[in-house]
């Protein structure tokens, strides 16, 4: 699935730190548009503080972020002082880069077509019509066209977790962050989430995942990386990580914990 | 000399005759006065039936020129009222009709007993309508006020509320501030201030706009703690989610966190315009003529406790509407909730 020599997103020395704390710690990544990269880690290791950095929602102090090619997000101000860009040009890369909560946080108060609606007509300020035809397709293509107008309440986890795919995929974006996204699931419910995700995947979208399912990571992934401190311990395909890491003992340690 | 005679007898017996009547009269005017006075010490030790058995005594002469008569049934029928025996005190009002059919004083009385005769019901009506009219005025003006507030404070609270968790220092100290101000001095201060203080200062104000003020900017602040809470309290992901599909700060608070402040504020929030309505009785110390000062009219004209009894219900009425709306506002601000 490697197919474009230009990575898609391309982090460099990426470090957060909390305080006295280094959330991450320099991190490296390049990732290949359609690829699919699963990052693995115990918990505090900074995984999450690494996708929602790409996403903005964490400012970093140092590194870059390019998107294709571009160096994105962050300007020097005449002091010399970094800092994030202007707020409607962070709004314009967020819609760019679409992401998935572990707890979904879909919006309670709008039925689930409005919730798939809500980021073309708000933010792509499309009109009404439009955006509920884009949001109809969304819908149907995580199989939920039946719930169009229940509130979320009224849905199961893996439901909501498929509603808040589909409203992420309503912006048409070209990146995907998923962080944990069957974490909050009940195990029956996980299969449906990660079908849904398997699909997109198929369709040739461009993903990072962080999850603790081995199972799916060995079978999605073009690319496994196990976090640690802040830091990419290890990487590989899943056949290379799943064989020959296990050697590393941190990794061993913890892929026994979870699995 | 019996023409003389006769002359003489007839004069003497009509100057006798004429002298006796004199003596009469003020010896029984002396007499009268004798009973009152006793009649008074009577009542004087609050013997009311004793007074009035003494007042008995005193009997129509012809003319009752004295008016002995007449003030003393006048007298009795007072006493008896005071007892609330009416029968008896109409019995003695009557008693000076029968001499003075148009006597002014004891056709006032007779009025007054039956007034008093009527059943307490009719009175309290006829109290009711007497008073309704300047009292629906001034329930009237009491109503704009709180339309008007609850107009005005929500805004002034949203900007408040909003202003107070902005990351920019100085508006969201000003916000405390105000905040600060408006909840820590009483209402009424605040009004006097606006209304009688002001002016010292060149800045005169009507009373309808000096209460609109006073009032606007006091719930104003109250609000702007609340909505802040409300805001304070949406779960963090929220905006995250809102911000992860490109939306700006203020498109993600006036899309996605407001709308679902309404359900958790409106319990506060009605509980605020509540005492509004309350409150209102307040700007009748700055010459605002409403409910609470309309009824004080009344009391101080007619001292009429009805007056007071009709503003509490009108009170009460209102309180009673705005709960009941209130009530179902919030439910339907949440029916996104039910499952
Ligand atoms: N807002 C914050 N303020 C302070 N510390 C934070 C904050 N967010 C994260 N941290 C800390 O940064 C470190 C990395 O957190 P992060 O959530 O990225 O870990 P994670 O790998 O996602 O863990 P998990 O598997 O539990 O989700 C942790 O030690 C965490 O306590
Ligand atoms: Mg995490």
């Amino acid at each position: 699935m490697k197919t474009a020599n230009q990575p898609l997103l391309s982090l460099k020395g990426i470090t957060k730190h909390f305080g006295s704390l280094t959330a991450v710690n320099g991190v490296d990544l390049d990732v290949c548009p359609g690829e699919i990269v699963v990052i693995i880690g115990p918990s505090g290791s900074g995984k999450s503080t690494l996708l929602r950095s790409v996403n903005f929602l964490e400012e970093i102090e140092e590194g870059t972020i390019l998107f294709e090619g571009q160096e994105i997000g962050y300007v020097t101000s005449k002091h010399g002082r970094r800092h994030l860009d202007a707020p409607h040009k962070i709004c314009a890369l967020r819609s760019e880069i679409g992401m998935v909560f572990q707890h979904f946080n879909l919006f309670p108060h709008m039925t689930v077509l409005g919730n798939v609606m809500e980021g073309p007509l708000t933010v792509q300020k499309k009109s009404p019509e439009e955006a509920r035809e884009i949001a109809l397709d969304m819908l149907a293509k995580v199989g939920l066209s039946d719930k169009r107008d229940v509130y979320p309440a009224t849905l199961s986890g893996g439901q909501k977790q498929r509603v808040a795919i589909a409203r992420a995929l309503a912006m048409r974006p070209k990146l995907m962050l998923f962080d944990e996204p069957t974490s909050a699931l009940d195990p029956e419910l996980i299969g449906e989430v990660f079908d849904t995700i398997r699909d997109l995947g198929k369709e040739g979208m461009t993903m990072i995942i962080v999850t603790h399912q081995m199972g799916f990571a060995k079978e999605m992934a073009d690319r496994v990386i196990f976090m640690e401190k802040g830091s990419f311990v290890a990487q590989g395909t899943p056949e290379d990580f799943f064989a020959n890491q296990m050697e590393h003992d941190r990794i061993k340690s913890f892929l026994n914990r979870i699995l | 000399m019996k023409f003389f005679n006769g002359r003489i007898a007839k004069r003497s017996i009509l100057l006798f005759s004429c002298v006796l009547l004199f003596a009469a009269s003020i010896c029984f005017a002396k007499d009268y006065d004798q009973l009152f006075s006793d009649a008074n010490d009577a009542m004087a030790q609050g013997d009311l039936p004793a007074a009035i058995k003494i007042l008995k005594k005193v009997e129509f002469e012809k003319g009752d020129e004295s008016g002995a008569f007449v003030r003393s049934r006048m007298q009795i029928a007072r006493l008896q009222f005071a007892l609330k025996d009416m029968d008896a005190a109409s019995a003695a009002a009557k008693e000076v009709l029968a001499v003075y059919p148009d006597n002014s004083e004891a056709l006032n009385f007779m009025a007054s007993v039956q007034q008093e005769q009527k059943p307490r019901y009719k009175v309290f009506i006829e109290d009711c309508l007497r008073f309704l009219p300047q009292l629906l005025k001034g329930a009237v003006m009491t109503i704009t006020l709180v339309v008007c507030i609850i107009l005005i404070s929500p805004l002034g609270g949203l900007l408040i509320a909003l202003g107070r968790i902005s990351t920019f220092k100085p508006v969201s100290g000003l916000c405390w501030f105000f905040i600060w101000l408006f909840r820590g001095t009483p209402l009424l201060l605040q009004l006097f201030f606006i209304y009688y203080g002001l002016p010292s200062l060149g800045i005169t104000f009507k009373p309808f706009t000096a209460a609109i003020l006073g009032l606007g900017l006091n719930y104003s602040a109250y609000l702007g703690e609340i909505i802040r809470g409300g805001i304070q309290s949406i779960e963090h992901g929220q905006m995250e989610a809102a911000k992860a599909i490109g939306m700006s700060y203020w498109q993600a608070m006036r899309r996605v966190i407001i709308p679902q402040t309404y359900k958790r504020l409106m319990p506060p929030i009605g509980n605020e315009f509540i005492a509004l309505i309350k409150d209102t009785a307040l700007v009748s110390t700055i010459a605002m003529v409403e409910l609470m000062r309309s009824a004080d009219q009344m009391f101080n004209a007619y001292f009429n406790v009805t007056a007071l009894i009709l503003a509490a219900l009108i009170y009460l009425l209102f309180t009673t509407i705005f709960t009941f709306i209130f009530e179902k506002i919030e439910i339907r601000a949440g029916i996104y909730e039910n499952r």
